[in-house]
């Protein structure tokens, strides 16, 4: 029975139409979009801010921060969502018995592999997220769902340039 | 020489508007002093019971921890004090309505209590101890013979420390959002609440597991219904206290208390811990760690929005 219920996943459309009532229930609810790197980002400016205020003032990207965000970096409504997100996802895994320990990764590479690869996209990503102004939830997700243009292309950057660069790296996948 | 007469803190210097004079130190020593009470109140009351071979953590494994958790907690406790060559001082006096002077001759009983009771069980944690002298072995001997009196006396004790350490901020009248009596049984059950959670923790049987993340549960259900009745309590008393209840309901702490306090620390735990009762398959150490988490947020939370609260209207 437990086995059962952690290997059973919902329809991946119906999941989207889910995700999708989430989005219209954020932007219902607090009046903003999901995200996902600006919590990353409030955490890295709330870190710099405390470590290095003189480097956090001279450096135009905290400035820009600052100016653009009032209070505490941290006091921000993506921070508070990600709390969320930890917890809930936390509880569905606790409700459907997959709460373990374990690297996934295919059975053709090792964890340490897949963690560096791992690694190594996340960096890439977080770097592209701060070009393209959010990531896949902020930008593409909650951009296109009130119709912005920046978050079509950007939908459409992120899976065209991972669909063309899929061929080289699906070694680690397949 | 003129005599000053106090009859209000708020006499005292610094505190109006807002009090800054309390840091990190307090609401630590808070939170190991209740986690502490909480721990040898639970050993007392299961050796009473005669459940030591049942539940072998909460008696003889979680009280090993409790002379560090006093030791690190008195030692905060000194750090905050301002002129600290005088601490001796609360030892020439007993003052019954002064709460720092319960604390003080509490702790000076409760210390020496959980050093003797860790003692006791010592081997348990270095099998090959011997003590070197006689004397020891005697003591040893002696205390063992008279446990009763010894866990009779952790059992009261740990009470009256748990809920010292929430009438250290009630008795002060000086900041109406700590002028509450629920703060003495609120911290005095999230204490019991750590304790039973460090139990859960060091425990290796299953069913010592369950039954303690069942105390844990109800732990929780009685603070769920004590902070409810604080804010009702402050929400229906005089506008200062309306306004110290608005840190939590729109102000500043609002979003700390009800995430950090209310949600990880309570509801989330009490979910998990309901979840493992019907046998999911849970890492039961979330729902401990969520516990001590929201015990020293709440302790935090308290100490600073209790300073920020003021009279003035």
């Amino acid at each position: 029975m437990e086995k059962d219920r952690s290997r059973k996943y919902w329809n991946p459309y119906f999941g989207g139409v889910m995700l999708g009532l989430v989005l219209l229930a954020a932007n219902f609810v607090a009046g903003r979009g999901l995200g996902s790197s600006g919590a990353v980002k409030s955490a890295v400016v709330a870190a710099v801010e405390s470590i290095a205020p003189a480097h956090a003032d001279a450096s135009p990207v905290y400035k820009e921060f600052s100016e653009s965000h009032q209070g505490h970096p941290m006091k921000s409504w993506l921070v508070f969502e990600m709390v969320g997100v930890l917890v809930g996802a936390f509880l569905s895994g606790a409700w459907a018995g997959r709460l373990k320990f374990r690297v996934e990764h295919s059975p053709k590479i090792t964890s340490r592999r897949r963690l560096i690869f791992a690694g190594l996209g996340g960096i890439f990503f977080g770097l592209g997220s701060q070009l393209g102004r959010g990531c896949t939830s902020g930008a593409a997700l909650s951009g296109m769902a009130v119709l912005s243009l920046g978050g079509f292309i950007t939908m459409i950057f992120i899976f065209g340039t991972a669909f063309a660069l899929a061929y080289f790296f699906r070694k680690l996948w397949i | 020489m003129t005599e000053d007469l106090i009859v209000s803190g708020r006499m005292n210097h610094l505190i109006d508007p807002v009090l800054e004079v309390w840091e990190w130190q307090i609401p630590s020593y808070l939170f190991l002093g209740g986690l502490a009470a909480g721990i040898l109140f639970f050993a007392g009351l299961t050796w009473l019971r005669g459940k030591e071979a049942e539940h072998p953590a909460a008696v003889r494994r979680a009280p090993l921890v409790v002379p560090f958790l006093l030791i690190f907690g008195l030692l905060f406790l000194f750090l905050d004090l301002k002129h600290k060559l005088y601490f001796w001082r609360l030892y020439l006096t007993l003052k019954m309505a002064a709460p720092m002077s319960w604390g003080a001759w509490v702790l000076l009983l409760i210390t020496p209590l959980s050093f003797i009771w860790a003692a006791l069980y010592i081997r348990d944690m270095i099998p090959q101890w011997d003590w070197r002298f006689d004397f020891l072995k005697r003591l040893e001997h002696f205390f063992n013979q008279n446990k009763k009196y010894l866990a009779w006396s952790m059992v009261l004790l740990s009470l009256v420390l748990g809920i010292y350490t929430g009438i250290l901020f009630s008795a002060f009248n000086g900041r109406p959002l700590w002028n509450t009596s629920i703060l003495g049984p609120l911290f005095l059950v999230s204490g019991m609440s750590g304790g039973a959670a460090v139990v859960v923790m060091l425990s290796r049987s299953h069913a010592e597991r369950h039954y303690f993340a069942r105390v844990d549960l109800l732990m929780i259900a009685i603070e769920l219904v004590l902070i409810i009745h604080m804010f009702m309590g402050f929400l229906s008393s005089t506008q200062t206290q309306i306004d110290a209840a608005r840190l939590f309901l729109g102000g500043d702490y609002t979003a700390p208390f009800w995430i950090f306090v209310v949600g990880l620390g309570l509801l989330m735990p009490a979910i998990l811990e309901i979840m493992e009762m019907r046998n999911r398959k849970i890492p039961w150490i979330a729902a401990p760690i969520l516990v001590l988490f929201g015990g020293i947020m709440l302790r935090f939370i308290i100490a600073f929005a209790g300073q920020e609260s003021h009279w003035i209207l």
